[in-house]
């Protein structure tokens, strides 16, 4: 985690010393759209970190093997998916709560599920997404998108 | 007024109910979970202001509207290949995506295009350092290309349906 951070931070370092020396006004302004994102973001993420954190204490690890775990794979996968979808938040807040439960002893297919149905399946968003596109597109897309996670899921557990 | 904070705030409220619930049922617990909490966030900080630096750094030289122009203007494969590019680069909360997508399908762009860059959003080229933090670079890496590899067959698929009745 350490060396990941290290390396990414010095490369986006290296790119705004750069910028900033070829468009100064524009690095100045990636740099203010960066931040003003993040505090944006940062209530969010403070919870999310906070979550994991009960997740740790109180979670039990055989529970979450029970329901999410490899030994009934077909109810891990559902679940994962079922519960990617009805979260909804930016892909970031996903990582550390998979990381968690894949930790806890749940299935990694059913933990790709759950990500990849937190992003493009959305029970809450559905309204917003049938105002904006019409109620077929939308009630189309999340039905197949959340066939999609579960699939997509399968996959990843034969290519690991 | 509190439906709207619960929309769009729903899990630091659901955060702090629980948080409470656990400092009245047992505080010590309580206190271990917050501190481990803190310790991981600690731990990704640098990562994380990282990915916003490149998040700011794409939306400024690879603008929303640049992006839009991009997808408007083919329409077949190589299109869809663009929309796959796209929406592994676009971030943005729900209500900025759809209706610039929607926008973008009243200029003539097929429900494929559509689809396809709601598909891939699951992959954020910026913040793929962080999934690898948290899930291995296998896991990262598998979960990206599949999701990829996935939208394209899905957003036609989805295009289908939709032309079906439309005919």
């Amino acid at each position: 985690m350490i060396t990941v951070s290290l390396v990414y931070f010095v490369l986006i370092s290296a790119a705004y010393l750069f910028l900033g020396r070829v468009n100064p006004q524009k690095c100045r302004q990636a740099l203010r759209v960066g931040g003003h994102s993040l505090l944006k973001l940062i209530p969010l993420l403070l919870a999310v970190f906070a979550l994991v954190g009960l997740f740790q204490e109180f979670l039990p690890p055989q529970l979450v093997t029970a329901w999410l775990g490899e030994s009934n794979r077909f109810l891990a996968l559902l679940l994962g998916t079922a519960a990617g979808a009805v979260a909804i938040g930016p892909p970031l807040a996903a990582y550390p709560l998979a990381g968690s439960l894949q930790s806890a002893g749940a299935w990694p297919p059913a933990v790709a599920a759950f990500i990849m149905s937190w992003v493009s399946v959305g029970i809450i968003t559905l309204t917003i997404e049938a105002q904006t596109f019409g109620a077929r597109f939308a009630l189309i897309r999340n039905a197949i998108s959340f066939v999609v996670a579960m699939l997509g899921g399968l996959l990843l557990g034969l290519l690991l | 007024m509190i439906r709207a904070i619960l929309a769009r705030h729903w899990l630091p409220v659901i955060t702090c109910v629980l948080y409470l619930f656990a400092f009245a049922v047992a505080p010590q617990r309580a206190i271990n979970a917050l501190s481990s909490g803190g310790q991981l966030f600690a731990s990704v900080l640098l990562l994380i202001l990282s990915v916003f630096g490149l998040i700011g750094i794409l939306q400024v030289w690879i603008s929303r509207e640049l992006i839009v122009r991009l997808l408007g203007r083919e329409g077949g494969l190589k299109g869809l290949l663009i929309a796959a590019l796209c929406g592994t680069l676009l971030i943005g909360p729900a209500y900025i995506i759809f209706p610039l997508l929607m926008s973008l399908k009243q200029q003539g762009a097929r429900w494929a295009v559509i689809a396809i860059v709601l598909g891939v959003y699951a992959v954020k080229i910026q913040m793929i350092p962080v999934e690898v933090g948290f899930l291995g670079w296998q896991f990262s890496l598998a979960r990206a290309l599949i999701t990829i590899a996935l939208a394209i067959p899905t957003g036609l698929l989805i295009e289908a349906l939709m032309e079906r009745r439309e005919l």
